[in-house]
């Protein structure tokens, strides 16, 4: 306020300015508080279960025993799968597939019960639907989690049968037992990988799109940067001032959805809260600077836009979470490397659910990093660009007045 | 009466060859709706092309040192899935690698492994799979454990067979009802071929809408009345998707080698209520927001939560149920799921009878509703311009 007071030019004139002027704007306040929240808790509604259990699936007993009952019976019992239909045959379960009741169809076969245990080696039979990979892949899971179960007692019984010793036979069924550890994710929570990685990529779009809008806007008013310049008493800080306020608006966004994620969603925070704040607020300013860049490139505004857009919206793909980049082709590999969001979500993986060691924390921090000084050195360098063509021009057009000034 | 009828046929298409005129003629709306929809097509699914993730590193710690766990690991390194990619003393030092994002699992041997194996012990083997990634962690956890059974069952079989049990039954024994898994679409569990036909769909509505929302809110002349208008901007936007709608359903799954089941005709007559319904909602959006650009910024950024909404990704059954109902009212959430499944599926058109019909209210709702919207919007134009309502 003591700056306003005394109009002098610098960093505060003209932040003060521009969060005045966010009071006058009810549309881009909205779209940098209402837009994103609104987002962020319809995406935390969606995935609020964290896991998705007791899919439902179809049974086709042919077999009506004790054994099929059981393996039935087994399946329901796992925490993925729900027997939810019994269907008389394989045309119906297929039906039912098809139509989206189930997720997928297990076959009993008939004499199940009396070809194991005359070891015939009767084959049960799960048909599922990777369509949906998500879903196949936990029907999947459930099944040939609970089928071992059942298999289990039947070994034991046939080798007991044998004459062989119960303690014997148990060491027995599985030789190489293989105990899995899922790293930084042990109840494979969807929230803690999806959600936690989604909300900052709708983030970066909001941010981008933005700030390519709010500086386009004044990019398109003539005067306008000029008037900025000569408010901050220079580019730098005009520039700093200018979007410092959207900063802090982001940064509360962003504040305020961590706060549900690691408060009330249990989201663990293994890592150091410092660093992951530093990673945050260099990942919005790239993502603005992104922004600015492209406004300063594009005009009219709603190209700017445009193109914000065109390369936001479908960055989610590019950044590893759902298909790893590993896996990627070479293209949409280093596409990905030139997101900011890629560099923020390993930044926040480190920090949030793996507790990554301080000393193995700052590759993505320092990619950040680089980010911001690369947006904002190619926006300086295209705004001093732009000045330099408007005082040439302004140069040639009163070069004969003497001491012109401008309105 | 026909008199009537034929001002009403004219009105509608007069409207409609303005429409189609501006979609090509007004520079953001064909950025949006032409230069968008083949940017898209091409940008979009270059993530998924690979399919699956192939040999994901992994480091083994073999703290044995034999033949045996020497062997193990070597045919662990010749599974698709995974691939040793460094053999490290302890435990400490490949947790390191994983924080590094070098290797994304450990394999640890114990000593004695083969000792164990060769004395009918158990021989327990730990892996630390990381999920902080779950298509990596899937990967490495279902190659490892395939290999220690398979290996498994050949020792089990081996030992019974060594006590003098018949071979057959010692192999019955040790798997005595096998599960035969088979899947029945998309077998190989690919990428591309999962998300690209949901993702084709949502892109479809997301560049209709955010064009329908640009040509209403940029400067056009009225030249109908209400209803006309919006039958008229309808069959203009149902004339540019006749091409685009095919060419993202039909021929670009071909493109990237998508598995399709379902009939050409099918897919159609459910593309006709898709568009109609995204059109109309893109009209009222319009109309909600008067400007270009608020329609380009408020639409950025709901790709996502649409496509999740969808219950494709993440299971219906496990989004709550007050926001799977009001999700109905988006049409991507009815299209994408008729669409994959008669597209991928083969389903027929009577297992999708409640998406169809969902997406012929939507389309009636929102066509009405733009109606409506219209008819006001012009109601207060007049009102501010009287010397047209004079000349009335």
């Amino acid at each position: 306020m003591l700056a306003r007071a005394n109009i002098r030019p610098g960093f505060w004139l003209v932040f003060w300015r521009e969060f005045v002027r966010l009071r006058r704007r009810p549309f881009l306040l909205a779209l940098s508080t209402i837009v994103p929240l609104t987002l962020m808790a319809l995406l935390t509604f969606v995935f609020s279960s964290g896991l998705a259990t007791r899919l439902p699936i179809a049974v086709l007993d042919l077999d009506s025993s004790d054994l099929s009952r059981s393996i039935i019976r087994m399946v329901d019992a796992s925490q993925d799968t729900a027997v939810s239909v019994h269907v008389a045959e394989l045309a119906d379960g297929r039906r039912l597939i098809l139509n989206g009741e189930v997720h997928g169809l297990l076959m009993l076969p008939k004499n199940l019960e009396r070809d194991v245990f005359a070891g015939r080696r009767p084959e049960v039979v799960f048909f599922y639907n990777t369509q949906t990979l998500t879903t196949g892949n936990l029907t999947l899971r459930g099944v040939s989690g609970a089928l071992p179960t059942a298999a289990a007692g039947i070994r034991l019984a046939l080798r007991t049968a044998q004459g062989e010793p119960y303690e014997f036979a148990q060491a027995d069924l599985t030789p190489i037992p293989v105990q899995i550890h899922a790293l930084f994710n042990p109840t494979l929570n969807y929230i803690h990988f999806l959600l936690a990685a989604l909300i900052p990529s709708v983030l970066q779009i909001i941010i981008v799109t933005s700030s390519a809008y709010s500086i386009g806007l004044d990019s398109e008013t003539p005067y306008r940067l000029q008037t900025l310049r000569w408010l901050g008493g220079g580019l730098w800080p005009a520039m700093a001032g200018k979007i410092a306020p959207y900063t802090i608006l982001f940064l509360a966004m962003l504040g305020l959805s961590d706060a549900v994620l690691f408060g009330y969603l249990e989201l663990p925070l293994n890592g150091h809260r410092g660093v992951l704040v530093l990673a945050g607020l260099l990942f919005i300013v790239a993502c603005q600077m992104l922004g600015v860049l492209i406004a300063l490139i594009l005009k009219p505004v709603g190209t700017a836009v445009s193109i914000a857009t065109l390369l936001t919206a479908p960055a989610f793909g590019f950044m590893g979470i759902g298909f790893p980049r590993l896996g990627m082709n070479a293209f949409a590999y280093h596409w990905g490397a030139l997101l900011p969001g890629t560099w923020y979500l390993m930044a926040r993986i480190d920090q949030t659910i793996r507790g990554t060691p301080l000393d193995l924390s700052w590759k993505p921090i320092l990619f950040l990093l680089a980010f911001v000084i690369a947006f904002a050195g190619l926006a300086a360098w295209r705004l001093e660009g732009k000045r330099a063509a408007r005082e040439a021009a302004h140069d040639a057009r009163f070069a004969p007045l003497p001491g012109g000034t401008t309105p | 009466m026909s008199e009537t009828m034929n001002k009403i046929m004219d009105d509608v298409f007069a409207v409609f060859r303005n429409e189609f005129r501006r979609i090509f003629s007004l520079r953001p709306a064909l950025a949006v709706l032409v230069v968008g929809v083949g940017i898209y097509a091409v940008f979009y699914p270059q993530p998924y092309l690979n399919e699956t993730l192939r040999d994901a590193p992994i480091a083994v710690v073999d703290a044995d040192g034999t033949w045996s766990s020497r062997e193990l690991a070597r045919r662990i390194d010749a599974t698709p899935d995974v691939a040793v990619a460094m053999v490290l003393p302890d435990l400490a030092s490949a947790e390191r690698e994983v924080f590094a994002r070098n290797i994304s699992g450990i394999l640890v041997i114990p000593v004695n492994f083969e000792r164990d194996l060769l004395h009918g012990r158990q021989s327990p083997i730990a892996l630390y799979a990381d999920a902080s990634y779950f298509l990596v962690y899937q990967r490495i956890a279902g190659g490892v454990a395939a290999v220690a059974k398979t290996i498994g069952a050949a020792v089990e079989t081996a030992r019974l067979i060594a006590v003098g049990i018949d071979p057959v039954l010692a192999e019955a024994a040790a798997d005595p009802m096998p599960l035969t898994l088979v899947p029945l679409f998309n077998p190989q569990g690919g990428y591309a071929t999962y998300i690209l036909p949901a993702a084709f769909v949502l892109i479809l509505q997301q560049t209709l809408l955010i064009g329908v929302g640009l040509l209403g809110t940029l400067p056009d002349k009225r030249i109908a009345p209400p209803a006309a208008t919006v039958a008229g901007k309808l069959l203009a936007y149902l004339a540019l998707e006749a091409v685009i709608l095919p060419f993202y359903l039909i021929v670009l799954p071909y493109l990237y080698g998508v598995p399709r089941l379902g009939s050409i005709f099918a897919i159609l007559t459910l593309g006709l209520p898709f568009v109609l319904a995204v059109g109309g909602l893109g009209l009222v959006v319009a109309n909600i927001f008067r400007k270009p650009t608020t329609v380009q910024l408020v639409l950025a950024a709901v790709g996502i939560p649409f496509l999740f909404l969808a219950g494709f990704s993440w299971p219906s059954e496990a989004i709550p149920e007050a926001v799977r109902i009001p999700a109905l009212l988006l049409p991507s959430t009815s299209a994408i799921n008729a669409l994959v499944r008669v597209g991928q599926l083969g389903a027929p058109l009577s297992d999708v009878r409640m998406q169809f019909l969902t997406l012929w209210a939507l389309a009636l709702v929102y066509g009405v509703g733009a109606m409506i919207m219209e008819a006001r919007k012009e109601r207060t134009s007049v009102k501010l311009e009287p010397t047209s309502a004079a000349a009335d």
